[in-house]
């Protein structure tokens, strides 16, 4: 049975350690988050997170989410289980305190959606999409509609979806159909059908609020036709309890190959009553407001994946007695040696253990950069700290979620055939983490974000976010004595970054292909490279502690820090010359010879 | 035959004071004679005022203020003697024939013996002019049409009469091409002459077709503009900057004046509205405002009027699908099934066509006609040019699709084009059906006739080296807006090596409308956006090589620019031998505006050229402070004249009025310093250090207190004043030039690693604006 243990020693190194989480209450508006108010969120999740969802994750898994009459069942034990969620203050922590939340850090907020994602993935779907209609509702509703749903959505008795892809459209949001007709009192009448609607239609909350993507009558064609739409599924009475039911329903549910025990709905709205969120026809506008903390939130997904499979292969390889070391016997008492012993299972343990924990440190600096963004007084720092959140964003969701997908598969490549079957829980990790690399935008979408809109924007400003720290600190300290074995290389991968950058940019403007031929390795190189500084900067933080009462810990961060070095980095090279190559041996190959 | 040394205008109207002080920027004595006033004691008012309140124009009708010097401003009653010394008198009074006529016999009382009389008149036909003169005065006189503003419009329309002496006609376009650096058109005695003509005829259908159409003026503009290379201001932006008023009265003057079959009569059919906005006082920028204006009451508005309604309403932005339609094709635009396609076909082939029917009438070549409207009315393509972009055949076609008659010279041109090039020589097609080579007047020399006949010497993406004969080289940019990159640099290094070996002289020159505007800036922002600053400091080194090399190259380099010279653009100015200046160059070290200093040598030149040349008190700081100065407030000079003035050229370096003359100057000025050639000595500085960078820093403290510098000015400044007062030294020591290029480095690279420069970069890229920040 897989089991999961919150990793809040890593996460506090982390937060207060790699990320000076203490500045966070430095931040006008966060006085009251310092350590101590902190430390018992983290462990409070934890277990919430180890003790009610996780239990509930294979046989969610196993059972699913039902169909009947209209009426979508969650797996036995999901009602419960949200109720303790909720009223427990789950679904509030990162939300507004004038419409009841609780207004945590965003940084601290990400470290507890990661054990949800750990836990039980399925299970925050619900809670999640909560959290992206909340974000567009707020950013952009009147306020009445904001004071009508927000309390509810925030309290988690109400819960919330994103509606946005049709059967003909899914990445070309231009072709969409579903149409929204004004009836002269503010209200509209919304028609269409919408697919993939994660939690469109389930049994947790008494009220769903949909916020629907559509069209008006006089709409332009395109994406520049799109209004957002906000259509519940009663429609609140005059004490703004649900009330009438309203023209939608669910026709249908996925049958997938993960987040089995998430409803992925096919919603039919038909007259539907709804209210217009935001300018008519700026609906894209509102839409990228959550497109963007849920593609953060996705990226965190992988991550939250790789943790739990990672904590599974290593309990596995240390009980697994089968042969012996190559170089002798390690554990004469023993009738074989542990698999740990041997180089390859180790390989596979330490590239998870990198990748989950740079990828965690990557997740506190876009988290902590969006709380600088929100809450620091200087413009400029905040205009700092969003150029690097925009220009991080497609790095986290896509990096993160395949770097979780490539963990999760060698987590239950450890396993051997006991990764295979479902009993240890091992597969179900790799096939929930699948649809991170798909979802919210797909990482070649990612990858095209970043060298197409990114990277040119503001004449490249966006990169100095991120290129300028690094440099600074390679100049720091490459001359180091100690530091230098982990400053070198990614001094290295950083040059090949940069002439890589310069080179899609250089040749990007003239021949699009070019830049698009290149932009998934870019992505990947770009990540890499961002994963290297964070572990030089761990490495670093780590180094003059490793004598401590907590040595161990300081030291398998070092080691950690070596091997993504000595072993991962060294992957950019290759990307290095592929992206280098350029595009012609695809663009010229003829389409019909597929 | 005599030349020009004196000149006399009579009429300081607009256009009459702005002959006279173009003539004064060729560096000729005028006079200016206006009337006396009725009221004032100020004999000389009318003349005097004009000259002051040109010294205040923007854009400057004088290149300097020592120009203004040589006007003597007068009144026709107490100083038309003066006419005595003037070997070309200019009248530009009002438009009345009897006035001109009256003074031409007061003139011919009073000119000297072979003089030439020309009148700047635009609607009055010669014969009339010189109707019941003597034969004698009517053999010396011609009428000389310049364009609004004289010092910047190049054209000049000559027009003969049947008793004009040749050489009256000669001695006076000779001196406008050379002198005044003007196109000469010659013209027929023909009402409007070429450009007026056809130009006023395409401006009234482009507007009585869209009152027809019913179109919004902003799409009829964009239609009628870029895709034919019409400047963006296109009909009613450019109506109003003339001003609605004066539409009606040359179209008067003109219906008037032309036979009853002229197809001019055509267009020429009330539009009310227009005639009612005349009335009101909305006669365009001069007066309440035109077809835009905006709207000081409604907080700047920006208003356009409706030609259905005649009311204001707010501008918007031109929606012409037509336009993207059609992509680069004229054809497809005239051709789209559209009320903008109809009527960029009505008004463009309605004009293309009277371009047609005016040659043998106003003009007998072509070329003349595309000459006048480039030069005219800033067409990039002249109407037979762009009849050859969309074919002649076509266009006949279409003509007579319309029911348009179709004008004889398109019957010649059947089958053909106006414009070939045979065996690397432009030819156009002529009256008799045959093709004739387009020879280039003595003393012209075009990098695009080179360009048609050879292969260059060497090429890249971003520079070329051509063979301009008698052993001399051009090095061109190519670049986009001539910005100048690594491989600009990486050309001219080998330019220099390749010259070294094959050539006797480079020149520097390039057709573009601006020499250069200095390094790319959007590659530079991008490099230290990702913080290569390797690369960055590399490109700097490397530029300040280069340049050196230029400079001491063992052959004499000219460089000979035109327009813009900014930054690293004006730089290579100061690393030639000698400057050949096109009079209209505007150049200066400006790269403090985004928040950097001079590189590549631009403030040890400089330096240099103020130590050596400035007529200044003795000592260092004299200089430092007239380096720092310039450098410091990104001062530009308007004209070769103020370059002159800010020793940017030095004496000894030549100025070209006329554009096309600018290569064949500084090649003879290249070849001139063949015999004998030495590279420069290297210069020395001893400079004072610390002491002078304190001096300096006060002052920027001083304007940053009264609020006339940023903050940012003040980092910028205290590094060019490092660079300037010579950096850790006294005057005990004496440093060579790599000591100042390397001070120069030094603060290149700490100024572009500094996030407010980057800030100004990043909005001079994104809004063509600096940054006061």
């Amino acid at each position: 049975m897989a089991s999961y243990k919150a990793p809040l020693r890593d996460m506090r190194f982390v937060l207060y350690e790699l990320m000076g989480g203490d500045e966070l209450s430095q931040l006008p508006g966060y006085e009251e988050f310092t350590r101590d108010l902190i430390d018992p969120v983290l462990e409070e999740a934890a277990k919430v997170c180890e003790q009610v969802l996780h239990p509930l994750n294979r046989s969610g898994d196993e059972e699913g989410c039902t169909l009947e009459n209209g009426v979508v069942r969650t797996p036995k034990g999901f009602v419960e289980a949200y109720k303790t969620f909720r009223e427990g203050g789950w679904t509030s922590i990162a939300c507004d305190p004038a419409y009841g939340g609780q207004g945590l850090p965003k940084a601290v907020n990400t470290l507890v959606e990661e054990m949800i994602c750990s836990a039980n993935l399925s299970f925050g779907m619900y809670p999640g999409l909560t959290h992206g209609a909340y974000v567009s509702l707020h950013g952009f509703g009147s306020d009445s509609l904001k004071d009508a749903y927000l309390p509810k959505m925030v309290d988690g008795t109400w819960s919330g979806t994103m509606c946005l892809t049709e059967p003909h459209c899914g990445t070309d949001l231009g072709l969409l159909r579903t149409k929204a007709v004004p009836q002269g009192d503010g209200s509209y009448k919304i028609t269409g059908t919408k697919i993939f609607i994660s939690a469109g239609e389930h049994d947790l909350t008494e009220n769903i609020v949909h916020l629907v993507l559509a069209r008006l009558p006089d709409a332009p064609a395109g994406v520049k036709g799109i209004s957002l739409f906000l259509v519940p599924k009663f429609l609140p009475d005059s004490a703004g309890n649900p009330g009438e039911r309203n023209g939608v329903s669910c026709g249908a549910i996925e049958h997938k190959m993960g987040i089995k025990a998430s409803a992925t709905c096919v919603m039919n709205f038909d007259d539907a009553t709804g209210w217009l969120i935001g300018s008519a026809h700026k609906g894209m506008q509102a839409m990228f407001a959550m497109m963007n903390t849920e593609r953060l939130s996705v990226g965190i997904q992988g991550l939250g994946l790789a943790e739990a499979s990672y904590q599974g292969s290593v309990a596995y390889a240390r009980e697994r007695l089968q042969g012996r070391s190559l170089s002798g016997v390690k554990h004469p008492d023993k009738p074989a040696d542990p698999i740990i012993v041997h180089p390859d299972v180790r390989r596979m343990l330490l590239t998870q253990r990198a990748y989950v924990e740079g990828c965690r440190a990557l997740g506190a600096w876009a988290a902590k950069s969006l709380d600088v963004k929100n809450h620091h007084p200087d413009a400029r720092v905040r205009q700092d700290a969003d150029d690097f959140v925009q220009l991080i964003t497609p790095v986290i969701k896509a990096l993160m979620t395949d770097l979780g997908f490539e963990s999760t598969n060698l987590g239950m490549q450890v396993l051997g055939g006991h990764g295979f079957i479902r009993e240890h829980g091992m597969e179900q990790y790799v096939r929930d983490c699948r649809i991170s690399q798909i979802y919210e935008g797909t990482n070649g979408i990612q990858a095209l974000d970043l060298v197409g809109r990114k990277m040119p924007a503001h004449a490249g400003r966006l990169l100095r976010s991120f290129f300028h720290p690094v440099q600074a600190y390679i100049e720091a300290h490459m001359e180091d004595a100690v530091m230098g074995e982990f400053v070198q290389p990614l001094a290295k991968a950083f040059v090949r970054l940069q002439q890589a950058t310069g080179q899609i940019a250089r040749t990007g403007m003239a021949k699009p292909d070019e830049a698009g031929a290149a932009a998934s390795d870019y992505l990947r190189l770009f990540g890499l490279t961002a994963l290297a500084y964070l572990w030089a900067r761990m490495a670093q933080q780590s180094l003059d502690q490793v004598d401590g009462e907590d040595g161990a810990f300081y030291r398998a961060k070092i080691g950690t820090a070596r091997f993504y070095m000595e072993r991962l980095l060294p992957q950019t090279g290759a990307l290095f010359s592929a992206i280098m190559a350029g595009g012609k041996s695809m663009m010229d190959f003829a389409e019909d010879a597929f | 035959m005599a030349g020009i040394n004196k000149v006399a205008v009579i009429g300081a109207g607009v256009m009459g004071a702005g002959i006279a002080a173009h003539v004064a920027n060729a560096g000729i004595p005028v006079v200016l004679l206006d009337i006396v006033p009725k009221d004032g004691a100020n004999r000389d008012a009318i003349a005097e005022g004009a000259v002051a309140r040109m010294l205040k124009a923007d854009p400057a009708p004088f290149m300097s203020k020592a120009a203004a010097r040589l006007v003597t401003t007068g009144n026709t009653e107490d100083h038309l003697d003066l006419l005595a010394e003037c070997d070309w008198i200019v009248e530009a009074v009002i438009e009345r024939l009897d006035i001109k006529q009256a003074l031409y016999a007061r003139i011919d009382a009073v000119r000297k013996k072979g003089s030439v009389v020309s009148s700047n008149t635009s609607t009055i036909p010669l014969e009339n002019l010189v109707a019941g003169l003597p034969d004698s005065f009517a053999a010396d006189f011609c009428i000389t049409h310049f364009f609004n503003p004289p010092r910047y419009m190049r054209l000049l329309e000559v027009v003969g009469g049947a008793k004009t002496r040749a050489d009256a006609l000669e001695v006076v376009s000779d001196f406008a091409d050379r002198s005044l650096g003007k196109s000469v058109v010659r013209c027929k005695d023909r009402p409007g002459f070429i450009a007026n003509r056809l130009g006023v005829y395409w401006l009234q259908a482009a507007v009585v077709e869209a009152i027809d159409a019913g179109l919004a003026i902003e799409d009829a503009d964009s239609i009628i503009g870029k895709p034919m290379g019409i400047p963006k201001t296109g009909i009613f932006g450019l109506i109003d900057l003339v001003g609605l008023d004066l539409m009606p009265h040359v179209i008067g003057s003109m219906s008037q004046s032309l036979p009853a079959n002229d197809p001019f009569h055509a267009i020429t059919r009330p539009a009310p509205v227009v005639e009612r906005m005349i009335a009101e006082g909305f006669t365009g920028r001069k007066g309440k405002g035109g077809f835009y204006r905006v709207n000081r009451e409604k907080n700047k508005a920006k208003e356009a009027i409706d030609l259905g309604s005649g009311e204001y309403r707010a501008q918007r932005r031109a929606d012409v699908p037509a336009i993207k339609a059609a992509g680069r094709s004229l054809t497809k635009l005239f051709d789209h099934d559209s009320a903008h396609g109809r009527y960029a076909w009505a008004v463009m082939g309605r004009t293309l066509a009277y371009a047609c029917a005016l040659v043998g009438d106003a003009a007998d070549q072509v070329e003349s006609i595309d000459e006048a409207m480039r030069l005219g009315y800033n067409w990039k393509f002249g109407p037979f040019e762009l009849i050859d972009q969309v074919g002649t055949d076509w266009f006949a076609a279409k003509l007579a699709a319309s029911g348009w008659a179709v004008p004889e010279i398109l019957k010649i041109a059947a089958g053909k084009t106006f414009y070939r090039v045979d065996n690397g020589t432009r030819q156009v097609l002529g009256q008799d059906g045959q093709y004739h080579d387009m020879v280039r007047p003595d003393g012209v020399i075009m990098l695009a006739d080179i360009k048609l006949k050879s292969q260059p010497v060497l090429k890249n993406g971003s520079a070329a080296l051509w063979d301009i004969g008698d052993g001399v080289a051009c090095f061109e940019f190519t670049s986009k807006m001539n910005a100048l990159d690594p491989d600009i640099m990486d050309l001219l290094g080998k330019s220099i090596r390749r010259v070294k070996k094959d050539f006797k002289a480079l020149v520097i020159y390039n057709e573009g409308s601006n020499f250069s505007v200095g390094a790319n800036l959007g590659l530079a922002l991008f490099a230290a956006n990702i913080a290569a600053w390797t690369e960055i400091e590399a490109m700097v080194a490397n530029g300040q090589a280069t340049y050196r090399a230029l400079k001491y190259a063992p052959f004499p380099v000219v460089a000979a620019p035109s327009g813009m010279a900014l930054g690293g653009g004006c730089e290579i100015l100061l690393h030639a031998d000698a400057i050949q200046a096109h009079a209209e160059t505007y150049a200066g070290l400006v790269e403090v505006g985004v928040g950097l200093i001079p590189g590549w040598g631009g403030c040890k030149e400089m330096l240099a050229r103020w130590q050596s040349l400035g007529k200044l008190p003795k000592g260092p700081m004299p200089a430092i402070g007239k380096v720092f100065e310039m450098i410091s407030t990104a001062q530009v000079a308007k004209s070769a004249a103020e370059a002159q003035e800010a020793l940017i050229l030095r004496p000894g370096d030549g100025v070209t009025m006329n554009r096309y003359r600018l290569l064949a100057d500084a090649k003879a000025k290249a070849l001139s310093l063949v015999d004998g050639y030495q590279p420069p000595a290297e210069p020395s500085f001893v400079l004072p250090g610390a002491t002078a960078k304190v001096a300096l820093d006060m002052a920027v403290a001083g304007f940053q207190r009264m609020g006339k510098a940023t903050p940012h000015d003040g980092v910028v400044s205290g590094a060019l004043a490092g660079i300037v007062s010579g950096g850790d030294t006294d005057v005990t020591e004496t440093l060579d030039e790599d000591a100042l290029l390397d001070l120069e480095r030094q603060a290149f690279m700490s100024l572009v690693r500094h996030p407010d420069t980057l800030a100004r970069v990043e909005h001079m890229l994104m809004t063509g604006k600096p940054l006061r920040n």
